[in-house]
């Protein structure tokens, strides 16, 4: 495991923040930290990196402890914070050039270019960074935050401001980062969509407590949140047996009630069906998927 | 290149190239340009001695240095903490010593450009006497610890405090009461009040050695006790600043 949360305990002015936090994510995972505004996401990710001093509990790092040895954790990690300001008065190359070498690197002017150009930012680096839009912005703080190749990047709301495209080559890079470069991804999004696309497993945050933990399938099934769907169909169904992952629930007339498994990607599974001989002329999505399953977990453990 | 000469050379291109801190430096020399065209120009001021001149433009330029410092020490650790550019800084593999270190350097920078930018002024005062030298120097040596001790204390503040307009806000107020021997006249100084006020302050200590050095034809070495106090407001204002940086978002 490259982070460890157990029973994470965080005051502040004698004021209890954080009451008991877990979550633990390792190589090459991408994890998803959801939970409700003022939730305590944010000063989680603080307590991790060593910022916010804890009251309880444990953290460590690639095994290392935030508190004693900041510096050797600091050297393999990559920070995206929600707030993500810049030297507006320096131009993209100055900027990253200044990071890498406070981490003591040295990249050739050629390399800072090839490292904004993976992002999408090699006309722009030479423009102050003043001159940036969000996007622009948005992108060279993950190229700051990759300056020294991180085993642990955490991203706070990583596709803020990001157009659809931008935010579909964030998602790009964040998958080929874990799956060939094995660095874990803590990824704080109130987005469902960017975790439902990149995480295999999430924490569930309110109130200052880890609600739930564990993987998006295991999650789904236990709180009863499988993704149902009605379909349409313009004839009869085939009499062969369909896939373990899709359960048909209940058939009256032209429609017809299926539930998904988590892992299974809805459009592989209309796909499959069709190759089958089902007669799908429509299909509605009824409830369930992470939507539902962060939506009743967090009003259950407001309420 | 080592951390803390890198952070500092950055501290010093937010002074020196971005627009907020070149509005600083411009407003600095349109108040020196009022100050010295009063000095030069006014039927009355320009009556004054050049000793008593040079004298006057030291307390202003050590004033204004140490207002440049406030602004610049509070926007280098409160408005960058509001900016969001503290934290990707302190989550370098780089020490917070280190990074209040370069930080310092930083207001050093400040100072020094406060303090060419006043030599031009300073000349144009006083270069018909023979005090110019002594000012310049006066103000270098004792002036220097003061400006950059009110640097350090904005730098403190603005760790401990949640926004940057407070931070500033405080600072100022610290630095005008100690800058009231520049606002207090001479009568009102001799109080036992006054006399007090000025033991403890900074401000008076440097005023006290420019007003024997300059006025008094005192030799520099004499100042020993004055520089010695300023350099003790350094010592203590920089404890303040490392000590509330190590604590700052925990």
């Amino acid at each position: 495991m490259i982070l460890e949360i157990e029973h994470l305990k965080v005051s502040r002015g004698g004021v209890p923040i954080l009451h008991d936090v877990n979550l633990s994510l390792g190589e090459g995972e991408i994890y998803g930290l959801l939970g409700p505004n003022g939730a305590g996401k944010s000063t989680t990710i603080a307590a991790a990196i060593g910022l916010l001093d804890r009251a309880g509990g444990d953290v460590r790092v690639m095994g290392k402890d935030p508190r004693t040895e900041p510096k050797a954790i600091h050297a393999k990690l990559g920070v995206l914070p929600e707030q993500n300001g810049f030297y507006d008065w320096m131009t993209a190359t100055d900027y990253l050039s200044f990071f890498a070498a406070l981490y003591d690197l040295h990249p050739r002017e050629r390399d800072l270019r090839v490292r904004l150009a993976a992002l999408g930012l090699e006309a722009s680096q030479r423009q102050p960074i003043g001159t940036f839009s969000r996007g622009m912005r948005q992108r060279l703080g993950l190229a700051r935050a990759l300056i020294a190749d991180p085993k642990l990047l955490i991203l706070d709301e990583p596709t803020n401001g990001l157009d659809p495209r931008g935010r579909r080559e964030m998602h790009d890079i964040l998958i080929d980062l874990s799956d060939n470069h094995g660095v874990g991804v803590l990824l704080c999004t109130h987005l469902l969509d960017d975790v439902e696309r990149l995480c295999k497993r999430v924490g569930v945050i309110v109130e200052g407590r880890t609600v739930a933990e564990g993987s998006i399938a295991d999650l789904a099934r236990s709180y009863d949140r499988l993704a149902r769907f009605r379909v349409h169909l313009s004839g009869t169904v085939p009499q062969v047996e369909v896939p373990p992952s899709i359960n048909v629930i209940s058939h009256n007339g032209d429609w017809c009630t299926v539930d998904l498994s988590p892992e299974t990607d809805p459009q592989t599974a209309w796909r499959e069906l069709l190759f089958m001989g089902w007669p799908i002329t429509e299909i509605q999505h009824e409830s369930g998927g992470i939507e539902d399953l962060y939506l009743s977990l967090t009003e259950a453990k407001a309420a | 290149m080592n951390a803390i000469v890198l952070i500092a050379r950055k501290e010093g291109g937010d002074l020196l190239l971005s627009l907020r801190g070149l509005g600083w430096l411009l407003t600095m020399a349109v108040v020196l340009s009022v100050f010295g065209l009063l000095l030069v120009g006014n039927t009355e001021l320009s009556l004054l001695d050049n000793a008593q001149v040079v004298y006057d433009m030291g307390g202003i330029v050590t004033a204004l240095g140490a207002l440049l410092a406030v602004v610049v020490g509070t926007d280098s650790v409160a408005g960058e903490r509001e900016r969001g550019t503290l934290v990707p800084l302190l989550l370098t593999p780089t020490s917070r010593t280190s990074i209040l270190l370069g930080k310092l350097g930083g207001q050093a920078i400040a100072w020094a450009a406060m303090y060419v930018l006043a030599l031009p002024y300073f000349w144009a005062v006083g270069s018909t006497g023979q005090n110019l030298i002594d000012g310049a120097i006066s103000v270098a040596l004792l002036g220097s610890p003061v400006v950059l001790g009110f640097g350090f204390l904005a730098m403190g503040i603005g760790a401990r405090l949640s926004s940057a307009r407070s931070s500033l806000l405080t600072s100022l107020i610290f630095l005008l009461l100690s800058a009231s021997p520049l606002l207090l006249g001479p009568s009102l100084r001799q109080s036992s009040v006054g006399r007090a006020f000025d033991a403890v302050n900074p401000f008076s200590g440097a005023l006290n050695a420019y007003d024997a050095v300059i006025i008094d034809s005192q030799t520099i070495v004499a100042q020993f006790p004055h520089f010695a106090f300023t350099l003790v407001w350094l010592g203590l204002t920089l404890s303040f600043a490392v000590y509330s940086l190590n604590r700052v978002f925990k």
